[in-house]
């Protein structure tokens, strides 16, 4: 079972039936029974063994820290901060067994050119939990917030394994805070604007999904499959939609996500918040994927920063040099652990020594810069504010993600070594069309639909900056327009959607993590 | 030490942090606005503070505190 096939809709409407007819107190537990409906029918089933033993390490830990705390939080500080290391450290060691099988792949192999005696380890073959990386994290930070006393543990452990497995999040997240999810134990009200907002939001999830990124998917596999035929400027071409594949990929699933939690009256964190709209590398990641990115900076980057070493680091730096450039070299090293940490999540080494470096790269020479760019504008009397700079800004931004995703889109580091090359290569022939689009199964109506998707997404971003959501502008227009665009989105769905037979659905491209 | 006092003081690390002596904070300034606010010069405020009033503030309040107002009241927490 996938997010976007029949069987989850049928258990969304069953769910939907118990959850409000059903007495209120009972509502986290008819959710509990979806989320392991969901489970056994979307992962194996021994699997679940996986998240099980998650939730149990989160709830030992919890009730130890509760029970110390109890006693006096001071007087057993050090019992309650290794509780929390080793709990955490036992979560991590979990994921790495079953899902960071690159790391140990890769590197037994470099050992082994060393050391032929050294053994090159296989893959497990076993399979990880779904959703592990997103989980995990949730764990963490779960048990990081009980050692910091920013939440009270839960006490009951079927609640607790409720958070750490509700189904929606389980596919692509997003990422929550256990105080985000606390709502998952409260009473719900029927309320007919969540059915219906949560119902659009799944239907423009399944749109951006269906109809865009595996349409828009076709195109850029087929050239990467067969760059003997599409040479010249079409890898290039490949690079610069990837950006669009990924987006309409995982927002799609994001609004599915966000859309079904809100059909259950559970409004959980927004992951993005139209990211072609930065002026910068860094605006782009606090749009992008914004709940990995807040979890990364308040459970790594922050006790980095704030950790002896780096205050060491800082204090030396203010000796040493003058105060602006003193500054700038903790938050070199804590954006280095902060961009290791995120290509960790990602289980792989291509992640962190191609997409981390990168955005690393980019992040720093952009502060480094910034400065100069400053006074270049200045002198060239640039208005930063006017449309075309910011227009200029934004593609720039949108350039610089697009050849970061070189790395993430390859299957490998290899891959996306052997994808820098073709890039480079040609660099001479940009002019050169070799090959048709029609040679990539992707007729002139496909473009079309793709053309109008890309319209529509233009819509709704311009929408969502101007009034925080499209939908809070669409439930200000009349009756008529509102259903007449609605049915448009449903019918162009079914009619170009990209399912059924002779369709290779795709799986979701951070489905994966 | 009084709230008066405590956001006097915390006036004096702003402006020496952000490099800015037009900063005066009130009890619902937030990161939004002082332009140069983000997560780094957070921590970076965060120690200035802890050195000012000779305590450290627990991680957990420092990820959540949500505007100047909150960090007043863990001053005078801490400070007692």
């Amino acid at each position: 079972m996938t997010v976007t096939s029949l069987g989850y809709y049928a258990l969304l409407l069953v769910g939907i039936a118990l959850y409000y007819t059903l007495p209120k107190q009972g509502q986290w537990v008819i959710l509990f029974l979806l989320s392991m409906a969901f489970y056994l029918r979307a992962a194996p089933a021994y699997t679940i063994l996986f998240l099980l033993a998650s939730a149990f390490l989160a709830y030992v830990a919890g009730m130890a820290m509760d029970r110390e705390g109890a006693n006096g939080l001071s007087a057993h500080r050090k019992t309650v901060a290794g509780i929390t290391v080793a709990v955490v450290v036992l979560n991590i060691l979990l994921w790495f067994l079953l899902k960071g099988s690159s790391f140990w792949m890769v590197g037994s192999r470099l050992i082994h050119h060393i050391i032929p005696a050294f053994p090159q380890l296989p893959a497990l073959p076993i399979a990880g939990a779904l959703g592990m990386g997103y989980y995990t994290a949730q764990v963490i930070g779960y048990i990081i917030d009980c050692y910091w006393g920013t939440i009270k543990p839960q006490r009951n452990f079927l609640k607790l394994f409720l958070f750490v497995s509700f189904f929606p999040q389980l596919t692509v997240g997003p990422i929550s805070r256990y105080s985000q999810l606390e709502c998952l134990y409260e009473k719900h009200r029927f309320s007919y604007q969540n059915l219906c907002f949560g119902a659009q939001r799944i239907l423009w999830g399944v749109f951006k999904k269906l109809v865009i990124s595996d349409r828009v998917g076709l195109i850029i596999s087929g050239i990467w499959a067969d760059t003997g035929t599409f040479g010249g400027v079409w890898p290039w071409v490949a690079v610069f939609l990837y950006p669009l594949q990924i987006y309409t990929d995982f927002s799609g699933c994001m609004d599915i996500v966000l859309g079904s939690a809100e059909l259950f009256d559970i409004h959980m964190p927004e992951n993005f918040k139209n990211p072609f709209f930065s002026r910068s590398v860094q605006e782009f990641w606090q749009r992008w994927h914004i709940t990995l990115g807040a979890w990364a900076k308040d459970y790594v980057y922050y006790p980095v920063l704030k950790s002896k070493p780096i205050l060491a680091i800082g204090k030396w730096a203010r000796k040493h040099f003058n105060k602006k450039t003193a500054k700038k070299i903790p938050w070199l090293v804590g954006m280095a652990v902060l961009w290791f940490v995120m290509g960790f999540w990602h289980g792989s080494m291509r992640h962190i020594a191609g997409v981390s470096a990168w955005f690393w790269t980019m992040l720093v020479a952009s502060e480094l810069c910034a400065p100069l760019m400053e006074k270049a504008t200045a002198r060239l009397h640039i208005n930063t504010e006017s449309t075309s700079w910011i227009l200029f800004q934004r593609v720039r931004t949108y350039v610089i993600y697009s050849l970061g995703c070189v790395f993430f889109s390859a299957d490998s580091l290899t891959h996306s070594i052997d994808h820098v090359k073709t890039l480079a290569g040609a660099l001479g022939s940009l002019t050169s069309f070799q090959g048709t689009i029609a040679g990539l199964g992707v007729t002139d109506a496909d473009m079309g639909v793709i053309a109008i998707g890309v319209l529509a997404l233009v819509i709704v971003a311009i929408l969502r900056e101007k009034y925080g959501y499209a939908r809070t502008w669409m439930q200000g227009q009349i009756l008529p327009f509102r259903w007449a665009v609605w049915l448009l989105l449903f019918i162009i769905t079914v009619l170009c959607g990209m399912y059924g037979p002779g369709f290779n659905a795709q799986d979701f491209i951070y489905e994966q993590f | 030490m009084t709230r008066e006092e405590a956001f006097e003081r915390l006036n004096k690390v702003f402006r020496e942090v952000f490099d800015d002596d037009a900063i005066t904070v009130g009890e619902t300034t937030t990161s939004e606005d002082i332009e140069d606010w983000d997560s780094f010069e957070h921590i970076n405020l965060v120690v200035a503070v802890e050195d000012e009033f000779s305590f450290k503030i627990p991680m957990g309040k420092v990820v959540t505190m949500k505007n100047v107002g909150e960090m007043v009241d863990i001053i005078l927490e801490m400070g007692k």
